[in-house]
């Protein structure tokens, strides 16, 4: 097993790590095969498996950074501040992030506030000359507004570039202030894919937040790795008699804290929960439920049976277990019969993509085609247990047309040309409205908790129904309007054909 | 940055806009023209769900959003360089993207380590492939400085040098900044309906009522530029004034209702030597037409029992600050107790600025603050003598709308609780729309 690494202030990228790749296409077979985590006995870090071929043409549209996701979850940390050491383009999304900020607040009942970030505001000169007094002042400045417990600073590209010495100056201000003052190097170069951004900020906190040598231990106590989504653990750990410690966003910087403080861990998605589950591990003794994720009946069967291995509450859970599958059962089988010959196609973030097909898949909804933004061979705990594509082709069959791609609008209108999906699942902006154009609706799950247990199988079921009604929308839109695409590209049938012959882009050029 | 006397740095939180690169909206802005992101993987995605997004919903429409072509930086570029990978994406753009224009937008890696970004674009031109650059590095200036940036970029390195004819009542309009103003769809569509009413045939440049490219390249034929901002243009015009012996017209205020749109109408009017009966019958008929409505709204403005609130609080880009206040000051009598300029004009403008709010009426001098941080904006607009009783201004200015007991109204950059398709608060038909959403306000937090 590879040791995570606390004593860097940096985090690992994904690909030194996990040897994510973003660009692949083929089947899921395939996929799981060359990816040879649980399959073969490759399943190490670092391993043979980990040499994924990428399929990057010359052609590529715009994806998201790390810095995105650091805002979106140390930027969402209650009681904290988040300092962007960056110019100001870096924060204008902070916009963003304080809207699901705002509505997530509302969906948990906490009180709707905006979101505490800074920039630093860096400009020409600072270039030159370098940024680090800006930083200072800034951390001064949040420190006398809003006396905060913890103040994250995250890195940009021109602060990488230009080599600013941050950690000094975190150092010099958690010495200084008394508070953690937590460096998150997370520059949008330095990954190709965003996911790093969660790791960074995981890695700040379990280096700097979380309680090291707990005194008391909350045997009741789950972290639940996620995002913004509503309350859907809580009422459900009710029944084991647990309770809930939803990090990282939304919480507090003691809940952050008190997650050595936990019995276990588990999160919605592999994916996001990965690194910071691993860490709780191995650097703080919290197991991490080690399950294929809580999406479908068989799959949040086995989820639950190992929480309650870890928390020694296997009685309460078989009760609750089995009292689901009765209540569900009648309205799943209902839902079944209206969702009859639905085909739907998936696109999301890696991990989540395989527990949403499960989902569909026990709705008895045709799945033959998926793209996820990336694909990590392995996770960071290394235990088959958590290979969630493995898990997906082994119990619910191939997905025939697996494509990795970071978020191509391009490569998504060749996949909705050849599947003519009823309906797509997604998550990140960008595709919904390829699919629009083209006459498909989209389901965009904002609450990601939406397709979680046995609940999210009714939850999905419905939102299909009510979505595939939009279809008049996008029929008629499609109608009216259409693709910013060329002949040439549209006419195309392979969407990874430019990574197999780049050179074609040069074709009839003198 | 003027730093406020409150703060020791110079940071912004809740910023009210974005970076040079931003800017890329206003390629989006233009029909078919499609930017080209010489930047990091989210320099692209961040502006867009920004400025775009979170902005109204405006949407990325023809080749925004997630769509424009992106070199998505990563440590390879950043150590050997990002020229090869641009030139194979330029080509690859030109193979995958319908455009009748691409304008590569640098971001702050490609500046700093200092590609030859000109000299790849160079290849593509001499072959006469539709493509400029722009260098729009994020710590050179926000998005209002990226937008005269690639206005000039389109200018110089597509349109080129023209001697020709002028064409008498054409005139280019450089105004607001689109996208970043949530209404420019709507506000330049009336703003091209009462030029056109009044005779003039109008290049207005960006939006749906913009030809696109084939529009951009009559620019140089116009009669004169018209520039209808505080500031923003005025770089643009006097470059245009240079390049193409265009002269130009500087008109600081936006006008919103008649009185201020009558204004603007016979001046431009005057300077374009247009037939005066001409220009005033459509200005008679237009306010005939507003007057109607104002005789239904009289009823409601002068006798709804709970009353209708005076003191107001803006806080906006110096513009649409003036615009607004002009309009509620002075066809309304409405009290403005502060008023705050968010968009750093450059210091050489700043001082017009100030001036124009100091005549803001003939009983009405406003101070206007320039300050970009949102938290010092919280705190003057708390500090004010007098609560104000309905802020104009961003969804960041909501907590402290709700601490005021006072109405919100969304309208500048980010105004993510307001969904805009093609309402205007501009000209005459704007004005109705800006006095439905403000009243609609006021007395809905009655109940």
């Amino acid at each position: 097993m590879v040791k995570i690494n606390l004593e860097a202030t940096a985090v690992e990228s994904r690909e030194q790590r996990l040897g994510t790749v973003v660009y692949w296409g083929g089947d899921a077979k395939e996929l799981v095969e060359q990816s040879g985590y649980s399959k073969c006995g490759k399943g190490k870090r670092g391993g043979e498996g980990c040499r994924l071929c990428e399929a990057k043409g010359p052609f590529t549209q715009g994806s998201v950074c790390s810095e995105q996701m650091v805002e979106c979850q140390a930027g969402n940390v209650r009681e904290a501040v988040l300092i962007q050491h960056s110019p100001i383009g870096c924060g204008v999304s902070q916009s963003f992030y304080n809207n699901i900020y705002r509505v997530g607040l509302a969906s948990r009942n906490l009180p709707v506030e905006n979101l505490k970030m800074s920039c630093t505001n860096l400009t020409e000169g600072d270039m030159v000359f370098g940024g680090l007094e800006k930083l200072r002042l800034t951390i001064e400045d949040v420190y006398e507004r809003h006396k905060p417990k913890a103040i994250f600073i995250g890195t940009s590209c021109a602060t990488g570039i230009i080599g600013d010495d941050v950690d000094s100056v975190t150092a010099e201000y958690t010495e200084k202030l008394g508070i953690p003052v937590i460096p998150l190097h997370c520059e949008g170069f330095r990954s190709k894919h965003w996911s790093t951004g969660f790791d960074a900020t995981q890695h700040g906190i379990l280096r700097q937040i979380v309680t090291k040598d707990p005194v008391k231990k909350q045997e009741d106590l789950v972290n639940v790795i996620n995002l913004w989504g509503s309350d859907v653990f809580g009422p459900m750990f009710k029944n084991l008699n647990l309770r809930v410690n939803y990090v990282v966003d939304m919480a507090t910087v003691d809940e952050l804290a008190q997650m050595s403080e936990a019995a276990a861990t588990v999160s919605f998605c592999n994916t996001l929960g990965s690194y910071l589950a691993e860490g709780l591990e191995q650097a703080f003794g919290v197991p991490q439920v080690r399950a294929p994720q809580p999406y479908g009946i068989s799959g949040t069967d086995a989820w639950l049976r190992d929480l309650a291995r870890l928390t020694h509450r296997e009685e309460l859970a078989e009760k609750f277990i089995a009292s689901e599958h009765e209540r569900i059962a009648p309205e799943v089988e209902e839902l079944k019969r209206k969702l009859s010959g639905l085909q739907g196609f998936v696109s999301t973030g890696s991990a989540y993509a395989h527990g949403l097909i499960t989902v569909l898949r026990e709705l008895g909804i045709t799945v033959n085609g998926s793209l996820v933004f990336h694909h990590d061979p392995i996770y960071d705990s290394e235990d088959p247990s958590q290979d969630s594509l493995a898990y997906l082709v082994e119990n619910y069959g191939n997905v025939e047309d697996f494509t990795v791609s970071i978020r191509q609008p391009f490569q998504f209108y060749t996949l909705l040309q050849k599947h003519r999906p009823d309906f797509i699942l997604i998550r990140h902006n960008g595709l919904a409205p390829v699919a629009a154009r083209l006459g498909i609706p989209a389901a965009p799950l904002g609450d990601e908790h939406i397709a979680i247990g046995y609940q999210g199988l009714i939850n999905m079921g419905n939102v299909i129904l009510e979505i595939v009604k939009r279809k008049k929308f996008c029929v008629d839109l499609s109608k009216h309007v259409g693709t910013p695409y060329t002949k040439w590209w549209t006419d195309q049938k392979d969407p990874n054909i430019l990574a197999k012959n780049p050179d074609i882009i040069w074709e009839g050029v003198k | 940055m003027t730093k406020q006397p409150s703060m020791k740095s110079e940071s912004i939180s809740r910023p009210r806009y974005g970076c040079a690169i931003g800017a890329l909206h206003s390629a989006v802005a233009i029909p078919k023209v499609v930017p080209i992101l010489d930047c990091g993987p989210g320099c692209g995605d961040k502006q867009f769900v920004s400025l775009a997004f979170y902005n109204g919903y405006q949407g990325g429409g023809y080749g925004g959003g997630a769509t424009p072509p992106s070199i998505n930086t990563t440590e390879k570029e950043v150590v050997f360089g990002g020229n090869d990978r641009l030139r194979e994406l330029i080509q690859g753009s030109l193979k995958v993207i319908e455009a009748d224009l691409f304008v590569v937008t640098t971001g702050c890696v490609s500046d700093i380590v200092g590609d030859d970004v000109q000299s790849v674009v160079g290849e593509f031109q001499r072959r006469n492939d539709p493509v400029v650059y722009a260098e729009t590095g994020g710590f050179r200036g926000n998005n209002f400085i990226g937008h005269e940036l690639i206005v000039r970029s389109i200018v110089d390195q597509f349109l080129g040098d023209y001697d020709g004819e002028k064409e008498k009542g054409l005139v280019n309009v450089w105004t607001e900044l689109p996208f970043h103003n949530t209404f420019w769809r709507g506000d330049l569509g009336e703003i091209k309906r009462i030029l056109e009413g009044i005779g003039l045939k109008v290049n207005i440049l960006f939006g749906h009522g913009s030809a696109g490219i084939s529009e951009w390249r009559t620019i140089p034929k116009a009669q004169f530029n018209i520039v209808l901002h505080t500031w923003l243009g005025i770089r643009t015009a006097e470059h245009l004034q240079k390049k193409y012996g265009q002269p130009f017209i500087h008109v600081p205020v936006i006008p919103i209702g008649p009185i201020q749109t009558e204004r603007f109408l016979t001046e431009v009017g005057e300077f374009a030597g247009l037939d005066k009966s001409k220009v005033r019958s459509f200005i008679d008929k237009e306010n005939e037409a507003y007057y109607k409505y104002m005789e239904d709204f009289t009823d409601f403005f002068s006798e709804y029992w709970w009353g209708i609130p005076s003191r107001f609080a803006i806080v906006t880009d110096s513009a649409y600050a003036l615009a607004i206040t002009k309009y509620l000051v002075n066809q309304f009598g409405l009290i403005p107790v502060t008023a705050i300029a968010t968009e750093n004009p450059p210091d050489e403008y700043c001082e017009r600025i100030r001036e124009e709010f100091r005549s803001v009426d003939c009983d009405v001098s406003v101070d206007v603050q320039f300050i970009e941080d949102g938290h010092v904006v919280d705190q003057t607009i708390r500090s004010a003598p007098q609560p104000p009783a309905i802020i104009f201004g961003t969804t960041w200015d909501r907590d402290v709308a709700k601490d005021l007991g006072a109405g919100i109204v969304e309208v500048s950059f980010p105004a993510s609780y307001e969904v805009v398709l093609s309402r205007s608060y501009v000209g005459y038909r704007g004005a109705l729309s800006l006095l439905e959403k403000i009243f609609t306000v006021t007395i809905s937090k009655s109940a």
